[in-house]
């Protein structure tokens, strides 16, 4: 078999935690996000990976040459918001390695090539309009509560848009969507515009469910993961605390339901 | 009956294909979102309709959408996830978790009362319970490939 050199694994470490810590970021389980790293040392020529994760970081060791030779990085990971384009190239990146028999080189260079998949901006406001007026129809909201959903939710896409274009941090981005998504959805109640306020009030802030953390954080408990899954856990939580206090701002300005 | 149906499928289909796009899904995985919300809501619809509970129904729902797909990400080799939690979003329960805040808003201001104390709890109860069925129905179908027999090294 063949020798690896202390600095060729280091570099090999350093392609594979650059490839965990995308997908770390940009949300994948993280049963994946270690299959990927093995399976990327595999076809490196590496003996074994092996990783711990906690949300804030990733921790990761190769070991090489008959597990005599062990190089150990450490890198921080800053969640971003959810793009599961980067994560299905990282994964696609993966497989061709392990078919062509590429080498670090590759790693690096396909990492560098990876573009996020953006729609275009106008069509996902619409259809995230389109999408929350559709979940007013599902919980049984009339024929205007369907519109005017579709106008709350949409501004409040594009709030979103243009919160996350100057990169502010999802609870701050969280909160104001909510509070522009209520403050429409609730003058449509003043001015008693539908019979079903309250279908609108919560379908026009479901663009805010945190469904990724959520699920992801039981996946990864449930895989053996209990540390990532806390820690999703309580992002989920922080996000629909959020939500939350963006609600009752746009509620207690508004003076209703109590306020 | 049938048009019924097929109506709340479609408008199933259409918030797992918006948030496809809030999470960048690749372009050719959109269709398959699309289908997997139809498919968990109506197969919830179909169970509430054979007089199963709401809770039950929407765990069984989540574990049919991810046995399908399981088969999916085999064939195009794409992350389960990105199929499964677009599909799931039409099963989200929005109007209790929502209805729950305005409850703890209300006990806030016009003081506790038990009516209130009731609405809170069911709402929060069936919230959680909900989401937590959406969660293990979906790891259900990929925690039964996994078994303990890693060899003693």
């Amino acid at each position: 078999m063949k020798k690896i050199t202390y600095e060729e694994q280091t570099k090999i470490t350093r392609a594979i935690i650059k490839a965990a810590v995308l997908m770390l970021e940009f949300g994948a389980e993280s049963k994946l996000i270690e299959e990927t790293a093995q399976r990327l040392g595999n076809a490196l020529g590496i003996d074994s990976v092996e990783m711990s994760l906690i949300p804030s970081a990733i921790v990761l060791s190769t070991l090489s040459n008959n597990q005599t030779q062990s190089v150990t990085t450490t890198r921080r990971a800053h969640h971003k918001p959810i793009n599961m384009s980067i994560v299905c190239d990282v994964q696609k990146m993966c497989h061709n390695i392990e078919k062509e028999k590429q080498d670090v080189d590759f790693i690096f260079k396909a990492l560098k090539e990876i573009q996020p998949n953006y729609y275009n901006r106008w069509l996902v406001m619409f259809m995230v309009g389109l999408s929350c007026a559709s979940f007013a129809y599902l919980t049984g909201g009339d024929i205007s509560a369907f519109f005017i959903t579709f106008i709350a939710s949409t501004l409040a896409m594009f709030t979103r848009q243009e919160l996350a274009k100057r990169k502010f941090v999802m609870i701050i981005t969280f909160a104001f969507t909510a509070f522009v998504a209520t403050i429409v959805a609730g003058l449509s109640q003043i001015y008693e515009l539908s019979s079903t306020p309250n279908v609108i009030l919560s379908a026009s802030v479901i663009l805010l469910a945190p469904g990724f953390p959520f699920v992801n954080s039981v996946l990864d408990a449930v895989k053996g993961y209990l540390a990532m899954g806390w820690g999703r856990w309580m992002q989920a939580v922080l996000l629909t605390v959020a939500t939350s206090i963006g609600i009752i701002l746009a509620l207690a300005l508004l003076s209703l339901k109590g306020w | 009956m049938i048009t019924e149906y097929i109506l709340n499928a479609i408008f199933a289909a259409i918030p797992a294909l918006g948030f496809a796009m809030v999470f960048n899904v690749p372009k050719h995985a959109l269709i398959y979102c699309a289908f997997g919300g139809a498919i968990a809501y109506t197969s919830r619809i179909i169970l509430q309709d054979l007089n199963v509970p709401l809770e039950l129904a929407t765990f069984l729902a989540s574990t049919i959408i991810g046995i399908v797909a399981l088969y999916w990400s085999r064939k195009f080799i794409i992350p389960r996830p990105v199929y499964t939690i677009a599909s799931i979003i039409p099963l989200l329960p929005g109007t209790f978790a929502f209805s729950a805040i305005i409850n703890l808003i209300e006990m806030n201001a016009h003081g506790v009362t038990p009516e209130l104390i009731n609405l809170f709890i069911e709402n929060g109860l069936k919230t959680i319970i909900i989401l937590g069925g959406i969660g293990l129905g979906l790891a259900f179908p990929s925690l039964y490939n996994i078994r303990y027999n890693r060899a003693i090294s």
